[in-house]
């Protein structure tokens, strides 16, 4: 289940990674999940001063305004801005940033001993931008709107995990939705269908925001929201203009998240990528106060000049890009055939195809380095990560494929999609494995590679975690057997192992949170021996703030490794 | 007159009809599911099955292709229930990708379209046409040469090229003027002329310097002519050959062309409108494209057709004006 990772929602390349790879739009991470900071000294880190408009410059549209239809790394931090949800991951600044803390709620939940059932109690003074108050009634409304078939086409979440009537079909449709109850204005009990440790984490996904019992119907949130955040609609132009104003009624107090010291935001969309890092780099007028998401990579050769080290951002990401074998074809089938190709891969020429070292990290595991769950091991080192031909060369000979093999993989002709491609079918040919690309259009991809039918014996792509406080949307959706779908399949591999499925049950059931991450960590280690997949890479953001512009964090709950945006704001209101 | 705009407007019908039929075929049968990418990675199968239904995805082509012809004259509803969502006539669609109507994304950006072709089209007009008259009457001299030179420059110079390089020096280096944004013209006459005088220049140059050759070329034509070898030889004023009977037959396949470029450019200027970021059809069109957005690709082709085949309309009405043969054709 993955966030669908967008700088600015990118619907249209639809999912994960995908976004990221395509469009070279956002990932990207915190320093090990330790404490997100700048990696540069200088101004990029401080208090925001109170006022000022920040400056947003985008390439594409948001995907939507209502937080039950959209779900990207994009959207996911506006939302956070205009809507508050029961719990939420901490802000970029926090000492850990994956972290799940309370929203709307009190604290992030307490959970009956059987595990079904998870209870939280709002804070005080809770309002909408109108001035209503913000009762258990309306978080229980916008929670239900997850399963109106039209609307709820959002994080699958709520859907997944609570227990509702076979047959409800949202408030709109079918009305109340007995299982969440609301015994009075501030607490809200959700039942569950089964235990579900990882629940506070649910609570954070953005169709958790409130609203007005009864609004919400069809298209009424397309252009127009009804806020729970610091900031409100103000003006929105799809696909042009986005301009949030304070939401006067949003009470500061009752928030440790969002420190909302400008006093707007203005969103220019439809910028031509270029343009974009054109207008970062020169700086001009209004620009100072200006963010946007990845540079280009045709950018960064001209970011040598001093003059802009003190605002370059460059954090490690949280997506992982890999290598899916698929386990199903011959001779893949055979683990030491996978094992062979996971030595031979010269991981340090897919990262020269990416941009190098200050586009991407070198990944030897699944889980990211900056997500919660990471353990550090490499089943297949190799000197400097350019892949071991002799082990390779030994593997495929005991399992009798000692003059090599061919295999097709599935990729997109997209010049850094393509450089990757090529660097692994260069360094297979080292232990005699033929690469034949079959080239896919990027529009078509995900479909063909999410269906197995159509899946040849390997593709390269890429997995965003949904929350970074766990690995709990790691591990499961790649590699459990039991969640290979004839269409929109994730587990590339069709890796159907008993011994994993039952680790990944065990995993999921764990329900103190450091000993769950001890188990995911175990557990990426297990899989990898089987290697469905080759770990390739973690690609980076690569971000350059307006020379004005500070409280500039990662965070890789929310964002997906970028910019939170609820700390960002101005050093000096008055400039631009 | 009557019959022949009669004749011209069932033809325009007929092209559109086609055009329609065509672009909807073709994204029908080539474009990748618009549920899966809707849906994204983290998809299931019944929720692609939902999402089908609710866009009226899962109906076999026919029915989707008239639904598509019906609501162009009577309306339409997409979704059922409280979701249900009105989409009048002439309902051009409803987009996948944005949830809006694809008339109302038209209406939020043709102004910017519509500013950028008439700002372009005053321009280019001007030096164009004038420029080419000015080297024709002085062919040979070195202002003739000079023109014609800077002509096939901006003939061959691709013009987003000539847009980065105008922004570079122009709003990088110099600072003289913004990264263009389309400020609307109520808000601050000023910042809108500043900010639309890169894109108009680079847009009418490419345009100018065809203009300026045709002219050139076309006038040189006319005025080897007999019937202005015969004015000349009347002993009428040179002033009087010139404009009473070379200018306008000179002029008449400048005026078809324009008619073509001007109503092309209303349906968006793809790349410039790409290029410097401002959000008028021709991006929406580009956008679309990239995100298998097909209702509005399909929307953006019809009202780009529609608007080209008025054009020629309007040209073959203002030919009868400046072309007295034609007039006589029409009747005859």
């Amino acid at each position: 289940m993955n966030r669908r990772v967008t700088r600015p929602a990118l619907r249209a390349a639809a999912f994960g990674i995908a976004a990221a790879l395509a469009l070279s739009a956002c990932s990207g991470g915190a320093d090990g999940g330790s404490g997100s900071t700048a990696s540069t000294a200088g101004g990029l880190e401080g208090e925001p001063a109170e006022g000022g408009v920040v400056q947003v410059l985008q390439n594409a549209d948001y995907s939507y305004l209502d937080p039950a239809k959209g779900w990207d790394g994009g959207v996911n931090n506006f939302y956070r801005l205009v809507y508050r949800t029961l719990t939420t991951p901490a802000s970029g600044s926090a000492e850990d940033p994956n972290e799940i803390v309370p929203d709307l709620a009190t604290d992030t939940g307490t959970v009956s001993d059987d595990g079904l059932t998870w209870t939280f109690t709002l804070k005080d003074g809770l309002k909408f931008d109108n001035g209503d108050p913000i009762t258990s009634a309306e978080v229980k409304f916008g929670v239900s709107r997850a399963w109106d078939p039209e609307i709820g086409i959002g994080s699958p979440y709520a859907k997944q995990v609570i227990d509702a009537p076979k047959d409800y079909q949202g408030p709109y449709v079918s009305g109340d939705l007995p299982t969440i109850e609301t015994p009075d204005d501030t607490t809200i009990v959700f039942h569950l269908k089964a235990p579900f440790p990882d629940f506070p984490a649910v609570a954070s996904q953005p169709n958790f925001a409130p609203f007005p019992v009864g609004s919400g119907a069809g298209d009424e949130f397309l252009n127009d929201i009804v806020a729970s955040g610091p900031y409100t609609l103000d003006e929105y132009t799809p696909g042009s203009v986005i301009n949030l104003v304070r939401n006067e009624n949003w009470d500061p107090a009752t928030d440790e998240v969002r420190t909302a010291k400008p006093d707007g935001w203005h969103f220019q969309l439809g910028l031509d990528p270029a343009t974009i890092d054109e207008r970062l780099l020169a700086g001009q007028g209004a620009d100072v106060n200006a963010i946007a998401g990845n540079l280009q990579p045709a950018t960064l050769a001209r970011l040598q000049d001093p003059k802009y080290q003190d605002r370059l951002v460059d954090w490690p990401g949280v997506c992982t890009t890999y290598m899916g074998l698929n386990t199903t074809k011959k001779p893949l089938n055979d683990v030491k055939v996978r094992q062979a190709i996971s030595y031979a891969v010269d991981k340090a020429a897919v990262q020269n195809g990416t941009g190098g070292t200050m586009l991407a990290d070198i990944a030897s595991t699944t889980i990211p380095q900056s997500v919660a769950g990471y353990k550090e091991f490499d089943l297949y080192p190799s000197e400097g990560n350019t892949g071991d031909v002799e082990k390779a060369k030994e593997l495929l000979a005991e399992a009798g494929y000692a003059d090599g093999f061919d295999m097709t993989l599935d990729m997109r002709t997209q010049p850094k999609l393509q450089a990757q491609a090529e660097a692994v079918q260069q360094s297979l040919a080292r232990v005699g494995i033929k690469v034949t690309f079959n080239p896919i259009d990027t529009s078509k991809f995900y479909e063909t590679i999410g269906t197995p039918k159509l899946q040849n014996d390997a593709a390269i792509t890429g997995w965003c975690p949904d929350w970074a406080s766990s690995a709990s949307t790691v591990i499961p959706p790649l590699f459990d057997g039991r969640r290979i779908t004839d269409k929109g399949n994730s587990n590339l591999g069709q890796i159907d192992d008993p011994a994993i499925n039952s680790a990944i049950d065990d995993a999921l059931a764990v329900t103190d949170p450091a000993a769950a991450n001890e188990a995911w960590g175990n557990l990426d280690e297990q899989v990898l021996e089987e290697a469905p997949i080759v770990p390739l890479l973690v690609e980076k953001v690569v971000l350059l703030p307006g020379e004005n512009v500070t409280g500039v964090y990662s965070s890789p709950g929310v964002a997906t490794g970028g910019l939170d945006y609820t700390g960002v704001g101005l050093k000096d209101p008055s400039k631009g | 007159m009557v019959r022949f705009l009669v004749t011209r407007l069932a033809g325009m019908v007929g092209v559109l009809f086609l055009v329609v039929l065509f672009t909807y075929a073709i994204f029908f049968a080539l474009s990748p599911d618009p549920a899966v990418q809707i849906c994204g990675k983290n998809c299931t199968p019944e929720l692609i099955d939902q999402i089908r239904t609710n866009l009226g995805l899962d109906r076999p082509f026919y029915e989707q292709f008239l639904g598509f012809l019906s609501g162009l004259f009577v309306g339409t509803t997409y979704g059922t229930g409280a979701n249900a969502i009105d989409c009048a006539a002439p309902c051009l669609g409803y987009s996948f990708q944005t949830g809006q109507p694809v008339l109302e994304m038209f209406e939020q950006r043709f102004g910017v379209s519509a500013t950028l072709a008439v700002g372009a089209a005053v321009l280019w007009l001007f030096m164009g046409v004038a420029g080419g008259m000015l080297a024709a009457i002085k062919k040979g001299t070195w202002f003739d040469r000079a023109a014609t030179g800077a002509a096939l420059g901006g003939v061959s110079i691709p013009n987003y090229v000539l847009a980065l390089v105008l922004q570079y020096v122009l709003v990088v280096k110099l600072g003289w003027l913004p990264f263009p944004q389309a400020v609307p013209f109520g808000a601050d006459p000023g910042q809108w002329f500043l900010n639309f005088v890169m894109p108009w220049l680079v847009l009418a140059f490419t345009y100018a310097s065809m203009y300026q050759r045709l002219t050139r070329a076309n006038v040189l034509d006319t005025l080897d002519e007999n019937f202005v070898r015969t004015a000349r030889a009347k002993g009428l004023a040179p002033r009087l050959v010139w404009r009473r009977h070379a200018l306008r037959p000179a002029l008449t396949p400048v005026v078809t062309l324009f008619g073509m470029d001007f109503a092309g450019l209303l349906g968006g200027a793809i790349i410039i409108e790409t290029v410097f970021g401002l959000n008028g059809v021709g991006k929406m069109a580009s956008d679309s494209i990239t995100k298998n957005d097909q209702p509005v690709i399909m929307g953006v082709t019809l009202v780009a057709a529609f608007l080209v085949i008025v054009g020629n309309v309007i040209v073959d009405i203002v030919y009868t004006t400046i072309d007295p043969r034609v007039r006589i054709g029409a009747r005859a």
